[in-house]
């Protein structure tokens, strides 16, 4: 049985630290099943690799972030414009004289928040929606199955954008357009779950020692199907990455004094003509790196944590 | 009035896409087995591509270049300008001959040419359009002057025919409607149409060519009512025969006017005209091609491509083609030329600038802030960028080429100098930019439009300033700009006539916003030099007002000069008669297509 214990955090810091500590570990609790998950993980390489390709991102989005990677990648220079590769500027510089590396570096913080935001939001949504609708039912569930039907009705290609115009363009306004638009998915799942769980004996066996509502629902259940959010935590994470660049490239996205792929593609779009490919080559190249890196890791992650796929 | 894009697009070699085009379109032939001709040898369609999508088709709001160019298809107003006479010279076009201007210059007389005819609409009887008649231009110069119309056209009558203004301030309090007479518009007979000013309006016959001024059937008004827009009846050269021959944002198909009535192509022309072959086909009727196609292709690039696919007559060149299509800054590039299309320069008799909102309370007040703006912006560094060189920066709002332009001139506010910038910033109570709230700058959405904005939002954090910035749709942005709601705003000015005062009186309190003074500029010093400067015809002393009223503005700086532009554009080998005009919206009923040479070098293509 799963102990309520085992946390995201657990995981996520274990997976860190990693092989040091991993024999004491599992002698330990080698039968809990996030013990499991993550030794089934361990063994995928592609996964690994993977995320430590994710880590990097990260790594050096937070470095460009605080100002230490390209401190000046927004700074124009009028005069060095269209500068072809060189090893003060790999890709070149754009129209404004801007180091289009460093720009595409600082594509990878406003890509990464806008995932991380984007996907939080959504994930807190569809799970509350999600449990709330799966363990109470009656009108609460009708009420958000017609929610989420509704939603889901709507294409968010439309959706999205239209949420953007509401709300006006901006990093957070596309994070909030983002979360509030795709947490369906997450919201369907996690309800089904807690039909299937709700009846099992260890939630009537918390009823009988007098456990409430809430305890049942956050104490007892959430942590058993918890691992669905991970994987749809990870799915989200890149739509919402996709989604901003679309955006921004059909100019509902970030403010253009933000550096974003989408931006970079959109000026791209132009520059073809001359022909300067410089940042179109970056930022396609950062975010395939990124995206076929959370791919692989997803899957990765979803074999681990799916006891079907356990003896595969 | 003309409302232009800052972001003209203006031309670029074999790229990668072309070849991807090229190989997609050879791969669907062999596929379909297709061998059908691209353009048919009997078809004289002109092939027109427009920047932005079209707002709607009423000549009382045709105050947008692009607009007013399907318009003036479709509706014709009393005079017209000599296609090939340079400088301009009017002439008639449904008067018959040019007004009898009384000695006072108070009183115009008209005659109209008989037999013009509507085009043929379900709004009249028996769907076949009647006779014009003196009437109907009275009725649609009332409806500018209708306040329930919010006309954007309204300002080139306002306050000069003798009780217009009355009229329209009694239809404001319901006393008065359409048929309640205006003492300076009456009808003699049915082809007479007398005006009577308020004052000496030496800009009336330029007025009378723009679209707004046109022939409007009251049939129609009535009939369509709010849809009036989508349904036009004119009496030009082309019409909207059906609805389906519009598809919204997307292109609108003009076909050729069966009562269009006999109209020539002119047998004189500027000096060198005939050695270019533009009076071959002099007193020949018009119009020359069967149908106009205008196709609204807000991107650049795709509608560089489709011209170079020869889906165009003739087309822009943006700013990222420029290098691959001009060579030597007059030329064009070989392979361009080899498919035999040419390049046309033509000075655009336009500004284009960066507008403050006079209304707000940031900007309006505080003209040190304002001042240190405009040295803050390089506008030399943006004509380089954005214009690849063609233009000059602009020392006021009078492009070269229209009297009030004095050459040499150097405006102390339109020089880029950071340092001056600066100290201007610190004057107007802002040192380094301390204190001074986010600013928003208002922009359209396509590439070049946001990089114009990002531009002006690096130039102005060069001195501290903080600049967000805003994209719409063309049709937003005007909106925004109408309801005085754009707080910083870059657009351009295009000349509805070759008169300075059609510049100025964008500063002219009593034309504020939604008039076309779109920064809401308020000046009883600039009012009072300008209204001097109307009753004066053209010459000296009104050139002297002329320079009093660019000093004012300069020194105000409600706007940021930006640039006069050079319009480079290219034209296909077989289009002929084909002579740039930068006013009026007459060209496409003069221009005729060689479809047997189209259909040749098309299949090359």
């Amino acid at each position: 049985m799963p102990t309520a214990s085992s946390s995201s955090a657990d995981v996520s810091t274990s997976i860190v630290a990693e092989t040091e500590q991993s024999d004491r570990h599992q002698r330990r609790a080698r039968n809990s099943l996030w013990w499991d998950a993550f030794f089934r993980f361990k063994r995928n390489k592609v996964g690994v690799i993977s995320f430590f390709v994710i880590m990097l991102y990260i790594a050096v989005g937070i470095l460009a972030a605080v100002g230490v990677l390209y401190p000046n990648a927004q700074v124009p220079n009028q005069v060095e414009a269209y500068t072809s590769m060189s090893w003060a500027h790999p890709f070149g510089s754009d129209i404004f004289g801007r180091d289009i590396l460093g720009r595409a570096v600082h594509g990878i913080t406003t890509a990464i928040s806008i995932g991380l935001l984007a996907s939080t939001l959504s994930l807190v949504i569809g799970l509350v929606l999600g449990a709330v609708s799966g363990y109470f039912g009656g009108k609460v569930d009708g009420f958000v199955v017609w929610l989420y039907t509704t939603v889901d009705s709507i294409p968010y290609i439309l959706l999205i954008p239209s949420l953007t115009f509401v709300l006006g363009r901006g990093l957070i306004n596309v994070f909030i357009a983002v979360g509030l638009t795709s947490w369906v998915t997450t919201a369907r799942l996690v309800r089904g779950e807690f039909l299937k769980h709700k009846n099992r004996d260890y939630v009537m066996a918390a009823h009988a020692i007098g456990a409430g509502n809430n305890r049942k629902i956050f104490g007892h259940i959430l942590p058993n199907v918890a691992h669905l959010a991970f994987v749809q935590f990870g799915l989200g994470f890149v739509a919402a990455i996709k989604i901003e660049v679309i955006l921004s490239y059909l100019g509902l996205g970030v403010d253009p004094s933000q550096p974003s792929w989408g931006l970079m593609i959109d000026d791209a779009k132009n520059e073809i003509a001359r022909p300067y490919w410089g940042n179109l080559t970056a930022a396609t190249l950062f975010m395939f790196g990124l995206i076929l890196s959370f791919n692989l890791f997803n899957d990765a992650l979803r074999e681990a944590l799916d006891p079907k796929m356990k003896n595969k | 009035m003309k409302q232009v894009q800052r972001f003209r697009p203006h031309s670029q070699s074999t790229t990668f896409l072309q070849v991807v085009l090229a190989g997609a379109v050879a791969v669907a032939l062999a596929i379909t087995g297709c061998t059908k001709k691209r353009f048919d040898e009997k078809d004289t369609t002109l092939n027109v591509a427009l920047p932005v999508n079209l707002k709607g088709l009423d000549p009382s709001n045709a105050n947008d270049q692009y607009s007013a160019t399907v318009i003036g298809q479709i509706y014709e107003g009393l005079l017209q300008y000599n296609y090939l006479k340079r400088p301009f010279v009017l002439e008639p076009k449904l008067a018959d001959g040019m007004p009898e201007i009384s000695k006072d210059g108070l009183t115009y007389t008209f005659k109209i040419k008989k037999g013009i005819k509507f085009q043929d609409n379900a709004a009249f009887k028996d769907g076949k359009g009647r006779e014009i008649t003196a009437q109907d231009f009275i009725y649609a110069w009332k409806r500018l002057a209708d306040p329930r119309n919010t006309s954007e056209g309204f300002w080139i009558f306002d306050g000069k025919i003798k009780g217009l203004n009355e009229w329209a301030t009694a239809v404001k309090a319901e006393k008065a409607n359409y048929d309640t007479p205006v003492e300076g518009l009456t009808a003699p007979d049915a082809n007479t149409l007398v005006i009577k000013l308020t004052g000496v309006y030496h800009q009336l016959s330029y007025v009378l060519t723009m679209p707004f001024s046109a022939v409007v059937a009251r049939e129609a008004v009535e009939k369509y009512g709010k849809e009036f827009l989508n349904n036009p009846v004119g009496t030009g050269p082309f019409m909207l025969v059906k609805e389906s021959d519009w598809v919204r944002n997307s292109k609108i198909t003009l076909k050729r006017n069966p009562n269009f009535r006999s109209d020539l192509y002119p047998s004189e022309g500027a000096p060198g005209d005939a050695e270019k072959g533009l009076l071959a086909d002099a007193g020949k009727p018009l119009p020359f091609a069967d149908a106009i196609v205008f196709s609204e292709i807000v991107e650049s690039q795709p509608r560089w491509q489709n011209g170079l696919k020869g889906n165009f007559d003739w087309f822009d060149i943006p700013k990222d083609n420029y290098e691959s299509a001009v060579k030597n800054k007059t030329e064009i590039a070989p392979e361009l030329g080899a498919k035999s299309m040419a390049l046309d320069i033509t000075p655009a008799l336009d500004v284009t600038y960066i507008g403050f909102n006079m209304l707000d309370p940031v900007l309006g007040k505080n003209k040190a802030l304002r001042q240190a703006m405009s040295m803050a912006y390089d506008s030399k560094t943006y004509i380089s960028k954005f214009l690849n060189g063609r233009g000059i920066p602009s020392q006021g709002p009078i492009p070269p080429g229209i009297d009030g332009n004095e050459e040499g001139y150097v405006n102390p506010y339109a020089q880029f100098d950071v340092e001056k910038a600066k100290a201007l910033l610190a004057k107007a109570g802002f040192p380094e930019g301390k204190g001074l709230p986010e600013l928003t700058y208002e922009g359209f959405s396509d590439t070049n439009a946001r990089q114009n904005a990002e531009f002006f939002a690096q130039m102005m954090a060069a001195i501290g300033i903080k600049v967000k910035i805003n994209s719409n749709t063309w049709p937003q942005f005007q909106e925004k700009i109408k309801a005085q709601k754009a707080q910083i705003f870059g657009i351009a000015w295009g000349a509805d006539y070759p008169d300075a005062q059609n510049f100025y009186q964008l500063y002219y309190s009593k034309n504020k916003s939604p008039g076309p003074n779109d920064t809401s500029y308020n000046s009883p010093e600039f009012d009072k030099i300008y209204e001097e400067s109307l009753k004066l015809p053209p010459g000296e002393a009104r050139t002297k007002l002329y320079v009093k009223l660019r000093d004012i503005v300069a020194e105000d700086a409600p706007w940021i000069f930006n640039a006069h532009r050079l319009g480079y554009r290219i034209r296909q080998g077989w289009v002929n008669n084909f002579k740039w005009t930068e006013v009026g919206y007459d060209y496409p009923k003069y221009m005729r297509v060689d479809s047997k040479l189209r259909a040749e070098l098309g299949a090359k293509f």
